[in-house]
Order: structure tokens, then sequence, then C-alpha cells
């Protein structure tokens, strides 16, 4: 698989259900469309929860994998936003 | 697994929170009363863990040591090597040479490392989520990172010193040569004082954590032929003492209490 | 606080805050007290997602530092936190007070028996059209405290969320109005790694 570039990171490690989703959404404005945020969590809720914040939204979750102790997700953000 | 390292600058010294998330459920390594019993709950909370065991490598002369107090707050089991319950006046489970402590997926099992003080105890760090293999070693103070503890932070009583310096250091040798380098290389190394601190020699060095390769290669003091000449190595490699290690040694033995200690609590 | 000064706060209208592990409030509690779950990094920011601000309370934490922190935190929030339970449920038993329990499930559990439940999804519409459990109905969790009456208790009430995280803090609040509710484990993240069904047709609450 390709690796992604992120644009912007948000480390979100230690933050509980649903902190992840909420702070990733008021993040991704700071990008233009096109640009990737890379998400860093904890908390096990945001399996479920990043991809449902990003198809509702129109943002692209690229890719997600769990990394050691945590998850990192990749969401690129869309034209709508 | 969690495994957090808290190096504490103005003692030199690092302590250990190592969790398994799974089962909520952590283990404190070597506690220092300069960040308190409040500091490891309040860290093992944030990740979601209870307390269940505080364990410590042996009895510490240049710190004092909140271990019992974490114990009494959160209902952990204390752990010391077997050979400081004669040593301790107060409570303590032991952990003999090949015992485990569990705390969810995680492992500790416990190697009997005498030298620095007679109940020093390693404990090798198994994460059984990812492989029964040894994966790191809390060395406490017997192997430190280019360096190793020193044999002479002696209180002046036989019953409780058990080993004058010399045997001591004589003692470490083969503690450190026959238990801890017989581990695989890849073994991550961690020790409970780094950099500045007086426990070890003048070699020690500044990063906080080493493999088991690494130490065997590039540890002068484990580069000595033999005993005699490891310990003329240690003598001559020496720091001075930590101050007011024999009355933080008192305290943390338990013969004297807290009000006794009176500004012992960093060299 | 002593058990009998919290006895005569919760009289006077204060609520508890249980902020110990789930499992742990499951087992026994406070009567009629909510959970959350602690952490310093955003424990006010998930309260404020729940709790009204108008609220008394008084935290439920052990040991003692976690009490002595959380008060902290949500007083700084703007919380009127009145103090802690000192001795914890230890010292509530030991006062000769009755604990409550809030059942759990797993959601092998909920899977094999989920006609007997109602299931109530605590998440955000959005994570509930992106699949939810067949027949369930939506309370986002930060409508509960001013819904939780209004949940049908014909049958008990299956909580759940992406974990267990918001399902808790909903799960105790639907106990405080009378309802039998069942705090499902693991929550929706479990139900997908088990390859149970989902469904994204909007169910009408």
């Amino acid at each position: 698989m390709a690796k992604i570039q992120e644009d912007r990171i948000l480390d979100a490690r230690g933050l509980l259900c649903p902190m992840p989703v909420v702070k990733a959404a008021k993040e991704i404005k700071v990008l233009e469309p096109g640009q990737v945020l890379k998400i860093l969590a904890t908390d096990r809720g945001s399996i479920a929860d990043m991809p449902a914040w990003a198809e509702d939204t129109g943002n692209e979750l690229l890719e997600w994998h769990e990394e050691g102790d945590h998850l990192v997700y990749y969401v690129r953000r869309g034209e709508d936003e | 697994m969690i495994f957090e390292q808290f190096r504490y600058e103005p003692l030199s010294a690092a302590s250990y929170l190592v969790g398994c998330a799974r089962a909520r459920e952590a283990l404190v390594v070597d506690p220092i009363a300069d960040l308190g019993p409040d500091f490891y709950v309040l860290e093992a909370a944030d990740q979601g863990l209870d307390v269940v065991a505080v364990v410590e490598t042996h009895v510490h002369a240049d710190f004092v040591s909140c271990a019992r107090e974490l114990a009494d707050m959160t209902g952990a089991t204390h752990y010391l090597g077997a050979a400081a319950q004669g040593l301790v006046r107060y409570d303590v489970t032991p952990a003999a040479d090949g015992d485990s402590i569990h705390v969810g997926q995680i492992e500790l099992q416990a190697i009997a490392t005498p030298g620095h003080t007679p109940e020093h105890t390693a404990f090798v760090v198994v994460d059984h989520a990812r492989s029964e293999e040894p994966w790191a070693v809390l060395t406490g103070d017997s192997l430190f990172v280019g360096d190793v503890g020193r044999p002479d932070l002696l209180v002046g009583d036989a019953e409780l010193d058990v080993m004058d310096e010399e045997t001591r250091a004589a003692t470490q040798f083969r503690s450190i040569r026959e238990r801890l380098l017989t581990l695989p290389d890849h073994v991550e190394v961690f020790p409970t004082h780094y950099g500045g601190s007086t426990c070890g020699g003048v070699n020690m060095s500044g990063k906080a954590s080493s493999t088991i390769y690494f130490e065997k290669r590039y540890n002068l003091a484990l580069a000595q032929p033999d005993a005699a000449a490891f310990v003329r190595f240690v003598r001559e490699t020496a720091k001075p003492f930590p101050d007011g290690y024999a009355r933080i040694k008192s305290y943390n033995l338990g013969l004297i209490g807290k009000d006794e200690l009176a500004g012992a609590t960093r060299p | 606080m002593t058990p009998a000064e919290v006895k005569s706060a919760i009289a006077e209208g204060a609520l508890v805050l249980d902020l110990r592990p789930p499992r742990r409030f499951a087992a026994g509690h406070v009567p009629g007290a909510l959970t959350m779950q602690f952490n310093r990094a955003d424990l006010a920011d998930r309260a404020e997602l729940v709790l009204p601000k108008e609220l008394a309370l008084v935290v439920h934490a052990e040991p003692e530092p976690i009490a002595a922190a959380a008060t902290a935190i949500l007083r700084e929030a703007g919380y009127d936190v009145r103090g802690h339970l000192e001795g914890g449920l230890a010292a509530w038993t030991a006062a000769g007070e009755p604990v409550a329990e809030l059942p759990l499930l797993d959601v092998d559990e909920l899977r094999e028996r989920v006609h007997d439940y109602l299931v109530l999804d605590v998440r955000e519409r959005f994570e509930f059209r992106h699949g939810h459990i067949a027949g369930a109905q939506l309370l986002p969790s930060g409508e509960a405290w001013q819904k939780a009456a209004d949940v049908p208790g014909d049958r008990p009430i299956a909580v759940v969320c992406g974990d267990q995280t918001r399902s808790a803090a909903v799960a105790s609040m639907l106990l405080r109005a009378g309802r039998d509710a069942r705090l499902v484990m693991g929550g929706m993240v479990d139900w997908l790694e088990r390859g149970y069904p989902v469904e994204k047709q909007p169910v009408h609450a």
C-alpha cells in the first residue's frame, strides 16, 4: 500500500469517546479540500464513529489501522465541508 | 501493553507504569515519593487502569520510596525480592527467583540479581498478547545503561547489609553475567537510574534505555575479565555517595519514620 | 463528605457522579448515581456533552486522588460540585446504605436474545445512520438527560454506543428514571468485529 502523506496530525490519544471525532471535526476545518488529516486515537469507540463521521460529512476515510497501542486514521477533507 | 517510563530529572530516577488495557490493570515499578502516590494513581486512571501491584526492584538508598503508601491507597500488592523479607520492618509480598506477577496479558518474571543489594531483583517483561518471548527487562540498579549499580551503599549494620562491599561487587558481576546477559540480545533494558545519578559510576549514560546486546558489547564494567577486575573497575569509576543515603535507606527499610527523614529526600 | 452528608445532599436534589470503571459501577453503586469514565484530558468536555450545569454534584471516585482531581476539573468547568464521598463505596455500605446494580451484557448475549430487549443506541444521528442494530431506537447521549423518562419501560433496555463510554452514562440515567437498563459492554465496535449484521435504514424512534 502506498504510504499516505498527511498535511496535519491530530493527536487524540488519551481522549475518550466521542472526543476524538469531535476534535477531528473541528481540526479538519483548518485544512483545504483534498488535504489529509492524520488522527491518532486510543479510544476503541472511534473504530465505529470515525468512518460514520467521515461518511456523514463528505470527508473520505482513506485508511485506518492499529499501530502498537493506538489507532491511526487518515481522512481527506472533502469539498462540501 | 501500556508501558510508561517516568523520568524524574532531579534524581535521575526512572519509575514505570506497566499495564494491560483490556484487563484495565497495571503495576507500578519503583515509585518515587517526590512524585508521590497521587501521581501514579492519576497516570494509571488517565489510561483506564487500576494499580493492582507495586513492584520494587530493591530497597532504595538514594530516594524515598512511596511504594507502601501507593499500595495502601490502591489495595495493590507490594512486591520486593524474597530476600527483603528478613530486612524490611513491614509486610511485603516476596518475589522469589522465577516467580511471576500477572496483570492481564502482561507477565513480569522475577530474576534474583543480588549485588547492589542482597534482595535486588530484576523483572523480565513478557506481553503475551504479542509473544511468549521476553521483550524488556526492568534492571533496577543492577545493570544500568553504560554502567552498573554501586556496591558500597551500606548502612553499617551487618544484619541489614548482609554482604560487604567486595562481596556485593563480585556478586553483582555474577548476577549480571549469568542472569541478565544470558537474556536474548533484543531484550530492552530499562533501569531505575540514568545520567547523573550517583547510584552507579561515571560511565552511566544519559539515555534511560538500552538493549542486552548493546550493554554486552559496550558496557565497560561488563567488559572486565573477572570479578576481581570488575570490583577494581567499579571502585575506580565510582561517583560521590548519594546525599543522606543511610537515612533514606533506613526509612525505606522501615527502621525510621517520615519525621526522622527530615530533608533527606533528595541527594 | 460522609455517607450521611451525601445522603442529605441527595435528598436536597444533588446527583452522585460515579467516576469508577463501568464494571465496578455495575457491580454496585449509590442508588440514583450517574456514571462517566474518568480521565484528566477530557472529563470536562465529555461531561458538558451530557450533564446540565444546573445540577449539584457529589463526586464518587476511588482512590482519593482521583476524587480530588475530578472535583477540581468539574468545578473549573463550571459544575457545582459539593464534595466527594469519602471512603468510597466501602464507607457507603459500612454506613448501612443500600447499593444498586447495573446488569451487563456482552454483544454475544445481546445477539442471542435481541428480541427480548429494547435496544437503545445513544450515539449521534450520523453514527446511527452509518449502521445500527436492526430495531434499535436512537437517543443521542446529549439528549438523554432530558428524555430518559420518555423511554418505554415495557422491556429491559439494552444500551449501546461505540464502546461503552457514552452508553454507561445513559444507562445510569435510565436506572435513575426507574427503567430496567442493561449496559452492553464493547458496544457497536464489538458487534461489528463479530460480523453481526447492521442496518442502515432509519428507524423511527
